[in-house]
């Protein structure tokens, strides 16, 4: 468990030094904190541009769940803080906000937040002609999946939603608080040198 | 000189855990050094993120890595790093290795299959070579694999159905799936004779050990009951009941000292926190499965053998085998099905269990007459969701899929169809261009030499895997299956791996002898698949259980 902590305190802190850089004058260490502390939603950057993104990408509609239906953000939030996550994919998943922003300021004066729906889906795949942006892409799309399809006790697929919106039939028995992935065989995690 | 222990086996899968077992039985003292973690069916749950997603049983590649060469249309050979590329060629690195995340498809090797070359005659561009033991000499241990594992499954008498010194499995088969009675029936149609699939579960308790749950996820992930007959739930949690048998978990071990005799003096592995330490054995085992049992022999290099323990003659991971052939699906409709037929396909839990071998040796113009054929499997296309949706995340086009067509493509796969796989297991013919070497610029964290493997294969796999694809297809189009798509490719299945150290009577053309006893070193004895000249054509799992047994009983003589 100690260990297990203190690594998550490391990625943590790494993950806040690459986020500050991106954003030297968000708050974002503040906020990051309060957000993962209370599992709220953050309203503070890039969470609110990722939160937008993931919603046009997967829409909520009348009968079916959508990107905060699944808790998307969290369930991405959760993971960036695993062990086993790489630092080169939290830089990719905050640069990409740059991007995106830079250029819906660029095109259109505004944040991606402030874009109509036609107009977002028309930056969103401007940015996917890029090789970065269409890999920025492709992971955000992955954590939604994951969020939509794996076991609740990630804090993705809230009361198996996801499952029960595609009649999936999970096996059993299923993970508990203290048999996530990255606490089962933890010495895995030592990237120490010999 | 006395030694720490009579037996040290490097590695606790399906090649170390039947000799642990026996020699702990009869009284001699054993010692596992596992790389991995301890982990039990307290640790096995139904999550795709830690069976399948992260590496939880396996190393993090940035840590412990292959490098794979593959030939380019130049012709050349280049290789890079498996770090690089994500594919992950580690298999289960924990107590009871890759055996914990089998799904058990249990097949012996037939007669005809130890003498390959005897039978079939020479194909140009792969070195066929007879086994030195015949199916008979292996055949009580095969049976002994029966109930010491577990074995379920029900005798059938077919064309090609190998000799058996007992009548019956010892446990009868695991509850079907409904959609086997309408593969039965395409089959009857056809004139193919589909056979139940012995399977290494369980069907009631037994052994400590109790039955299959019928959770429906089943390969790919650690079994919570015990039901899976993995070499740690099977076999190794009695060793350590006797109290002969002590393991070792997260131990790695990185070389074999050998004496001026050349024979084996010490075994020298990194133990908690990485505290290196030594222990000695009057016979060492290895069993690290193909790959790393070729490397860690190559890398154990001393004065009689300066190119890696049992290398003078330069056969040492040579003739490397994987299994070739393909697979394929079919889907089957809801709507398009009578609500009753409908339901019933949408079950999950039961097994498929259904396997044709009507071609495993086959006489047809269209292969040149007579011909090594294989074997057919079916099962249900595999439960994990999230890999399932991730292939929709692309269009036909390679461009990214979001949105409302995403959800629509994601529900429609889920909600709409069942799948029918089938897997086609050929013989995977060892050539010169398959084979396991040290690549000396690229080191794990311990600071060994990673194995490089060079994965080329014989056209004429290719040829049978197509051949026998043909035949699944029937089965599917009689079914009335849609969207029917097959693959067939040399691109080798990480999995499903032997060879590299094959046995013989010749120290030229083999590293060891019939006894599974390395030529030219009196005390090591090699019993994972790396013994295997040629793979048969079936998963390895029961062979190398029986294989294993076989030379356990041959060390219990000596120590």
């Amino acid at each position: 468990m100690v260990q297990s902590t203190l690594l998550n305190r490391r990625k943590f802190m790494q993950l806040l030094a690459l986020a500050a850089a991106a954003y030297p004058l968000s708050g974002l260490a503040g906020s990051r904190q309060q957000a993962l502390a209370s599992d709220s939603v953050s309203k503070e950057e890039p969470w609110l541009t990722i939160s937008a993104v993931q919603e046009h990408l997967f829409p909520a509609e009348k009968n079916s769940p959508g990107a905060s239906d699944i808790n998307a953000l969290i369930y991405l939030q959760n993971m960036m803080v695993t062990p086993d996550f790489d630092n080169e994919k939290g830089e990719l998943i905050h640069n990409g906000v740059a991007w995106l922003n830079d250029l819906a300021k660029q095109q259109h004066s505004k944040t991606f937040i402030q874009l109509d729906s036609t107009t977002k889906e028309k930056t969103l795949r401007r940015v996917e002609n890029s090789n970065a942006g269409s890999r920025w892409l492709s992971t955000l799309l992955t954590y939604l999946i994951e969020a939509l399809l794996s076991d609740p006790v990630y804090q993705g697929n809230p009361n198996g939603i996801g499952w029960n919106w595609l009649q999936h039939q999970p096996g059993f028995p299923l993970p508990t608080e203290n048999k996530k992935y990255f606490k089962i065989g933890k010495n895995r995690y030592r990237h120490t040198k010999a | 000189m006395s030694k720490d222990y009579d037996v040290c086996i490097i590695g606790s899968g399906a090649g170390g855990g039947p000799v642990a077992l026996e020699l702990a039985k009869a009284g001699k003292s054993v010692l596992i050094l596992e790389k991995g973690p301890w982990l039990t069916e307290k640790d096995f749950y139904k999550d795709e993120l830690a069976c399948c997603r992260h590496s939880v049983y396996t190393p993090q590649l940035a840590d412990e890595k292959h490098v794979i060469e593959e030939q380019y249309r130049d012709g050349s050979w280049q290789g890079e790093s498996t770090e690089e590329s994500g594919w992950d060629f580690w298999n289960g690195n924990v107590v009871g290795g890759s055996s914990n995340f089998m799904s058990g498809f249990f097949y012996r090797l037939k007669p005809k299959d130890f003498r390959l070359l005897s039978e079939f005659g020479s194909i140009k561009g792969a070195n066929i070579a007879d086994w030195p033991i015949s199916y008979d000499e292996l055949e009580p241990y095969y049976t002994k694999a029966e109930t010491e594992i577990g074995i379920s499954g029900q005798v059938e008498q077919h064309q090609h159905q190998e000799p058996r010194s007992t009548k019956a499995f010892p446990y009868p088969p695991t509850t079907e799936h409904p959609i086997v009675k309408h593969i039965d029936k395409a089959c009857d149609q056809l004139g193919f004779t589909s056979l139940k699939t012995p399977r290494a579960i369980l069907s009631k308790p037994d052994m400590g050990r109790q039955s299959c749950e019928y959770s429906g996820y089943c390969g790919s992930y650690g079994c919570s009951t015990g039901a899976k007959g993995s070499s740690r739930a099977a076999l190794l949690d009695r060793a350590i009941k006797t109290g002969n048998c002590k393991i070792v978990a997260n131990a790695k071990v990185v070389k074999i000292e050998s004496d001026n005799k050349g024979n084996v003096a010490s075994v020298k592995y990194f133990g908690e926190n990485n505290i290196e330490k030594s222990v000695s054995a009057k016979v060492v085992v290895v069993a690290c499965q193909a790959i790393e049992t070729s490397r860690l022999l190559l890398a154990s290099t001393g004065p009689k053998h300066p190119n890696g323990l049992g290398n003078n003659h330069n056969q040492l991971g040579k003739n490397l085998l994987f299994s070739a052939g393909g697979s394929g699906t079919g889907e089957f409709t809801y709507s398009k099905l009578d609500k009753l037929t409908a339901d019933q396909l949408k079950t999950r839990g039961p097994f498929v269990n259904r396997n044709l071998q009507d071609w495993y040796f086959i006489n047809d113009k269209k292969m040149g007459g007579t011909a090594k054929g294989g074997t057919i499997d079916f099962l249900l296309r595999h439960p994990n969701p999230i890999s399932k949706a991730m292939r929709l995340k692309r269009g036909d086009d390679d461009k990214l899929v979001w949105g409302k067509e995403l959800k629509r493509k994601i529900k429609s796969a889920f909600a709409s169809t069942q799948g029918l796989r089938f897997e086609v297991f050929n013989d995977w013919l060892p050539t010169d261009n398959c084979f396991v070497s040290l690549d000396n610029k690229v080191k794990d964290k311990w600071g060994s030499a990673v194995a490089k493997i060079r994965i080329g294969y014989h056209e004429h796999d290719l040829k049978v895997g197509e051949y026998l694809s043909q035949k699944a297809i029937k089965v599917l189009q009689q079914m009335n299956a849609d969207n029917i798509r097959y693959n067939v490719s040399g691109s080798p299945p990480a999995n499903l791996v032997a060879g590299g150290c094959r046995f013989g009577n010749d120290i030229r053309t083999s590293v060891l002898d019939k006894d599974c006893k390395v030529h030219d070193v009196d005390n090591l004895y090699i019993t994972d698949g790396s013994f295997m000249p040629t793979g048969g054509s079936v998963p390895y799992t029961w062979t190398i259980y029986a294989n294993s047994f076989r030379v356990a009983d041959i060390i219990k003589k000596r120590v």
